[in-house]
């Protein structure tokens, strides 16, 4: 089984007659590929879609009660038990771990039963730990040194510490650990995103209608000038994109502190939420809504890859064509680099694609989640 | 007679970032020695504070790098807009948390941002390490290149590689004659840039450029003189 280090996610999405993601001029979003004018959606656009959505497979929807049960021997394990293990006195570690737990756990934090829910990432955990262990070596082997040291600590740090809080409760916490933080004063507080999106782009080349509009005041009178209130033109495009999701395993994890069940979770509404959550503006005029026609996803260990070529010759604005184009380019990539991934696939035309299993959505997602929490595909 | 890498760069949308100008992420034509540097870190895995070793790889890496196609470059300027807030703050390991400079009315609207990618890039890129005897060596970074420690990006996250980057290896005695033999057998030529180090003979013109990446401070700074010019054009009659 390969190892599962990166989950690749790609999808075939129509949208017809709707405006997805604008520029600032008011205009659909464009970029050029093999010497043809493509609609796109941005990165960005996607990215802010399913970090916020609502309904079934949200991400904030993730159960913060069972991450507490989770991840309560966070602090324990990896702030506390290194001081032990490097000898420090048991006395000074003893009146350390109150505040460590507190802080991480608020004011219950001291019982195990009652924890609120953070998720810590790599770098907060590093930063703690670094702090304890200095606080602990200053203190040397004298307890009250490190009662005072721990007070005066915790009064310097208090604004510092509670931004930690904020930016790990969740869900706010979740959407970090997927997408990332950055700090610019401070790299090493920076959180990697863990998912990579590409920017979507059609298939084939733009359709793009102009629509004249204009707006009537209904209360005007006989008398009255007959003209519009306002006349306008928008931009309407319809498309099938091809989008592209990188999700990195070993990121994720980094940023979730290690919490494997938690990856898996994500993982699994991911996919749903990619397949399902329109990236679309103008929601009244347009209803932009639509289900994903066919994903794909592949597990394994190899350089991650787009399949972008297959549409470099933009092909018909169809799923036929579209979908031979991808299972043709998968195929060729196989035959060239041979085949080291996993993969799955869900489409409404439920065609045979190179090396994949037919599933449904729910499987496909259940087993991208399986794989992001056993890492093997 | 050095060994090179040979990658290539290939996606759809990609990014050889330059000088950040206020909100306006421009980029350049070739890619810079710090973004070969993270490149190849990232599919090491290394964290951004491993300063020292990223450090260390820079000075080695010697690379040139050459357009595949002759199409002709085509840009996009991506417009972004990010909602902030002026009571956002970030947790720091200084011990004292970032916050965000000016009043409330600052962040009324949204802040904008614009950011400039290559459309439908494939780049060429021939690169070795002087010397090669240290760790990682080449032949590492080849492996890693094929089974990277993480998702490779081609300047940008979005940026993702529509072909494997690693694409073999070539023997040659220096920048331009490597990049001489994975040309296309294009009749104009292709725009290439390689160190003058390599040799100055064929470049159109030598220039200095900044792209070196103080790890440590994060910032750029010093400069290295490039060449660039065409390469595989065919040599005047007469």
């Amino acid at each position: 089984m390969p190892d599962a280090r990166f989950l690749q996610i790609h999808t075939l999405h129509g949208y017809p007659a709707a405006l997805l993601n604008r520029d600032e001029s008011g205009l659909a979003k464009r970029m050029t590929y093999g010497g043809s004018i493509r609609t796109r959606i941005s990165s960005q656009c996607l990215k802010r879609h399913w970090r916020t959505a609502e309904g079934p497979h949200a991400l904030q929807g993730i159960d913060g009660a069972t991450a507490a049960v989770r991840s309560r021997d966070i602090v324990t394990r990896r702030i506390i038990e290194p001081l032990a293990a490097a000898g420090r006195d048991q006395a000074v570690i003893d009146a350390l771990e109150p505040s460590f737990q507190k802080l991480v756990y608020g004011d219950k934090g001291t019982t195990k039963g009652s924890r609120q829910p953070l998720l810590l990432g790599e770098p907060e955990i590093e930063y703690l730990a670094g702090e304890a262990t200095r606080l602990a070596s200053e203190s040397g082997n004298d307890a009250k040194v490190a009662e005072k040291s721990i007070a005066a600590w915790l009064k310097s740090e208090r604004a510092n510490l509670r931004a930690i809080e904020k930016a790990t409760t969740l869900p706010a916490g979740l959407a970090a650990a997927l997408f990332g933080r950055m700090v610019t004063s401070d790299p090493m507080a920076n959180l990697d995103a863990a998912v990579h999106v590409a920017h979507a782009f059609t298939v084939h080349a733009e359709e793009s209608e102009s629509d004249y509009f204009s707006v009537v005041d209904d209360l005007k009178r006989g008398d009255e000038d007959a003209g519009a209130a306002h006349i306008n033109e928008t931009e309407l495009t319809a498309g099938l994109f091809y989008g592209y999701v990188v999700l990195d395993r070993t990121t994720l994890l980094r940023n979730l502190g290690g919490d494997t069940e938690m990856a898996g979770e994500i993982g699994e509404r991911l996919v749903h939420l990619i397949a399902t959550v329109s990236p679309g503006a103008k929601l009244g005029s347009t209803a932009p809504y639509s289900y994903t026609s066919w994903v794909l996803a592949e597990a394994g260990d190899r350089q991650p890859r787009s399949l972008a070529e297959a549409f470099r010759e933009p092909c018909a604005p169809a799923m036929l064509e579209a979908e031979e184009a991808a299972h043709q380019h998968l195929s060729n990539l196989d035959r060239m680099y041979g085949n080291g991934e996993a993969r799955r696939i869900a489409s409404l035309s439920n065609r045979e694609a190179p090396g994949a299993a037919a599933a449904t959505l729910s499987d496909l997602a259940g087993w991208a989640g399986t794989a992001l929490r056993t890492g093997l595909a | 007679m050095s060994r090179w890498l040979h990658m290539r760069l290939q996606a759809p949308l990609g990014s050889f970032g330059g000088e950040t100008v206020d909100a306006r992420g421009i980029i350049r034509d070739f890619p810079a020695q710090s973004m070969m540097t993270g490149l190849l870190a990232n599919a090491l895995g290394w964290p951004r504070t491993m300063t020292g070793e990223h450090q260390a790889l820079q000075d080695r890496i010697v690379f040139g790098a050459l357009w595949e196609d002759e199409v002709p470059l085509e840009r996009l300027t991506d417009y972004q807009t990010a909602s902030l807030n002026k009571d956002d703050q970030a947790w720091t390991t200084r011990g004292v948390p970032a916050r965000r400079a000016g009043g409330p009315n600052t962040y009324e609207g949204s802040h904008q941002r614009w950011r400039d990618y290559h459309c439908d890039l494939r780049l060429a890129v021939v690169l070795r390490f002087n010397p090669d005897e240290q760790s990682p060596t080449l032949d590492q970074a080849a492996n890693a290149l094929v089974r990277p420690a993480r998702p490779l990006f081609i300047g940008r996250k979005p940026c993702l590689p529509s072909a494997p980057l690693f694409a073999g290896w070539i023997d040659a005695p220096n920048a331009p004659a490597a990049l001489t033999a994975i040309a296309p057998a294009a009749s104009t030529g292709s725009r290439a840039c390689w160190p003058a180090s390599e040799g100055t003979e064929g470049a159109a013109r030598i220039t200095s450029i900044t792209d070196e990446r103080n790890f440590l401070t994060g910032l750029h700074g010093g400069a290295r003189r490039i060449c660039e010019g065409l390469i595989g054009a065919p040599e005047p009659a007469g």
